[in-house]
């Protein structure tokens, strides 16, 4: 009777749980304080050919502060890109060019743009703010043996999106993402995005991201290797000067 | 001793990192009107070799220049330098091109090197020269302040007896003036803040195209003008549209000791606006308004007199972007564009000048069939009206093609 009355609400409190709340739980699972990877892109057109980037990055703050250093391919080595999300203003972009000699201040503001050419918008890459968007739970569905929570996530018009909402597939056992759907402003589908994650230091990280354009029949596979959490990476790196200097490791 | 050095020298090998970059760029120019070759020359080879330890890296980018018709060829070393990034900044001594403004190309605050007119159509650092200097760069918050200092004085590379080239240059470098001139120095600031980037400037040194400062008998005495340039300059984002804007105030003098000069002290002003927006589907459209404007001359008797014997203009800027050369307002517009998953470039360009008639107009694509490979080829035309600058290189209309590796 005990162990009824226990089942009983805690399948309450499962139900009862919304897709704010939901959203909460995954946005304060705890996050390493800093990573260290080595990024490699694929891109794949309709046609099947291939084309490939690979870069170092950096990040801390959960990914609000970002520098990325291009490796490949070759004619844009030693391009770099910092990122800096601020919250109350804009977030500052801006790109060492090695061929300009020069820190090229860009715009943050069209969140649509293709990072790199790739099918992952800067959008993309940038996290999602929890009061910038609603969130509606949807039935839950198991998604290649997962049991998943299902959140329509409708971005507010603050936000700025280029979306006019996604659909997340939210694994319940480790709050992280499997996959999810975004469509664009016409609410027409736009794309799949799968990632696949590893535990590290008790974290769950960032191993592989699978984005498909649908209507351009475009896709990009991120891969991340060498990846280390909490190795006490320097807030001073993410600084316009260390744009134009490659690490070692 | 020996010894010892022998023992660290591949400690030291070890324990730092050589990087290289480069590429082989063999290409060409014709003449649109004949189909004829356009014999100049143009970087072969380029290749960035570095080597980093510690918290010091040793820079070079050097270049092979060839030249189609006479085979001549000719090794440039056109950056060397050490660099230390302290915590607090980065220091740089050596040969090495420098960078200031906002805008793309047409920079007025930017005259620590000289130009190549070899290279005058290429963008960014390729059209520049390196010069031996010492620059200190320190950040704190959203500031920065760099110093530059530039021992010696180092001129424009002038085309000198290029008959292919389209610019009226002699056919040999003038007799210049034997004097010492000064070492030159450039500060700069930068902050960010709600507006955007902005930064202000000062360089003192002599100009980098030389000028006639003095007619004595008819004939015309060449030298560098010494020149003071307060510079401004902004980034700033109005909704999806990036503006950048530049603006210098020259102040250039006639420090020589001779008896007549054209003048002694004259202003002037030139600046660049930019605006940038790119479409949702990565179409990017860019405007550039640039301008000068002459500002107070200040004379003596003997040059008031000499003035009215001479059909020579008072003066020509020493400093600034190479565009005010050809007119006083002139609009470049610009679209850009990537197909094929990004393995083709389009490149839309034309510059007109908005006193004279006169404009040229330009198209490049950027082929990649295969990664580290690129095919270009780009079709440059001027037209003008007699009398003006894009009139005189109307012959000078052509195509290029090229070819590129990447290593």
């Amino acid at each position: 009777m005990k162990h009824s009355l226990i089942t009983l609400c805690l399948i309450g409190i499962v139900y009862s749980q919304t897709g704010l709340d939901i959203a909460k739980m995954v946005d304060e699972k705890p996050s390493p304080l800093d990573m260290a990877n080595q990024t490699k892109m694929v891109l794949t057109n309709k046609k099947g050919k291939t084309r490939s980037l690979s870069m170092i990055s950096r990040s801390m703050d959960g990914n609000k502060k970002q520098i990325s250093w291009f490796l490949e391919p070759k004619d844009e080595k030693g391009v770099a890109f910092l990122k800096i999300e601020h919250d109350g203003k804009d977030d500052e972009m801006r790109m060492w060019l090695p061929a300009f000699k020069k820190v090229r201040r860009i715009s943050s503001k069209k969140k649509g743009d293709a990072f790199m050419g790739s099918d992952l918008s800067y959008e993309d890459l940038s996290n999602r703010e929890l009061d910038e968007n609603e969130y509606n739970r949807l039935d839950d569905e198991i998604v290649d043996g997962k049991d998943c929570y299902v959140l329509e996530i409708l971005p507010k018009k603050n936000a700025k999106s280029s979306y006019k909402k996604h659909i997340s597939w939210i694994e319940k056992s480790t709050l992280m993402g499997v996959k999810e759907e975004s469509f664009d402003k016409r609410g027409v589908l736009k794309k799949e995005k799968e990632y696949e994650f590893q535990e590290m230091k008790g974290y769950h990280v960032i191993k592989r991201v699978y984005v498909k354009d649908v209507q351009k029949n475009h896709s990009t596979e991120v891969t991340f290797s060498d990846v280390k959490v909490d190795s006490g990476i320097d807030e001073k790196l993410f600084q316009e000067k260390n744009l134009k200097r490659i690490p070692r490791d | 001793m020996k010894k010892l050095i022998c023992f660290i020298f591949p400690i030291t090998a070890l324990l730092g990192q050589i990087n290289y970059t480069g590429s082989l760029k063999p290409g060409n120019m014709y003449s649109l009107s004949d189909q004829s070759e356009i014999s100049l020359p143009f970087r072969l080879a380029e290749a960035d070799v570095g080597y980093s330890l510690g918290d010091f890296e040793i820079k070079t980018n050097s270049a092979l220049e060839y030249r189609w018709s006479n085979n001549e060829n000719k090794f440039q070393l056109r950056e060397a330098f050490l660099m230390w990034y302290p915590s607090w900044g980065e220091v740089k001594v050596g040969k090495q091109i420098h960078a200031w403004g906002a805008v793309d190309g047409n920079n007025p605050t930017d005259n620590l090197n000289p130009y190549d007119y070899y290279y005058m159509f290429l963008p960014g650092a390729e059209r520049k020269v390196g010069t031996v200097s010492g620059s200190v760069k320190y950040y704190w918050n959203d500031w920065q302040f760099e110093g530059v200092f530039i021992p010696e004085h180092e001129g424009n590379r002038m085309p000198f007896g290029e008959t292919a080239f389209p610019f009226d240059v002699p056919s040999a470098e003038p007799p210049l003036l034997d004097m010492e001139f000064d070492s030159e120095y450039g500060i700069r600031i930068q902050t960010t803040n709600e507006l955007g980037d902005m930064s202000f400037s000062y360089f003192n040194g002599r100009d980098r195209a030389f000028d006639y400062v003095a007619i004595v008998a008819g004939m015309p005495l060449f030298s560098y003008r010494k020149t003071d340039v307060i510079g401004f300059d902004l980034v700033s984002f109005i909704g999806d549209v990036t503006n950048r804007f530049e603006v210098a105030y020259f102040i250039t003098e006639n420090d020589f000791d001779l008896d007549v000069m054209p003048f002694t002290e004259a202003t002037y002003v030139q600046y660049a606006e930019q605006v940038e927006y790119t479409t949702s589907n990565d179409i990017m459209f860019s405007a550039q308004l640039i301008g000068s404007i002459e500002g107070d001359i200040e004379w003596d008797y003997s040059t008031n007199q000499r003035q009215t014997q001479t059909t020579v203009p008072i003066y020509n800027p020493g400093m600034g972007t190479p565009f005010a050369a050809f007119t006083d307002l002139g609009l470049s517009l610009g679209i850009q564009s990537t197909h094929l998953d990004n393995a083709l470039d389009l490149k839309l360009n034309t510059f007109m000048d908005l006193k004279d008639p006169q404009f040229m107009f330009g198209v490049s694509t950027d082929y990649s069939p295969i990664d580290n490979w690129k095919i270009n080829v780009s079709v440059s035309k001027f037209i003008g009206e007699d009398g003006t600058q894009f009139h005189s290189m109307e012959d000078f209309s052509h195509v290029k093609v090229g070819l590129e590796y990447h290593f």
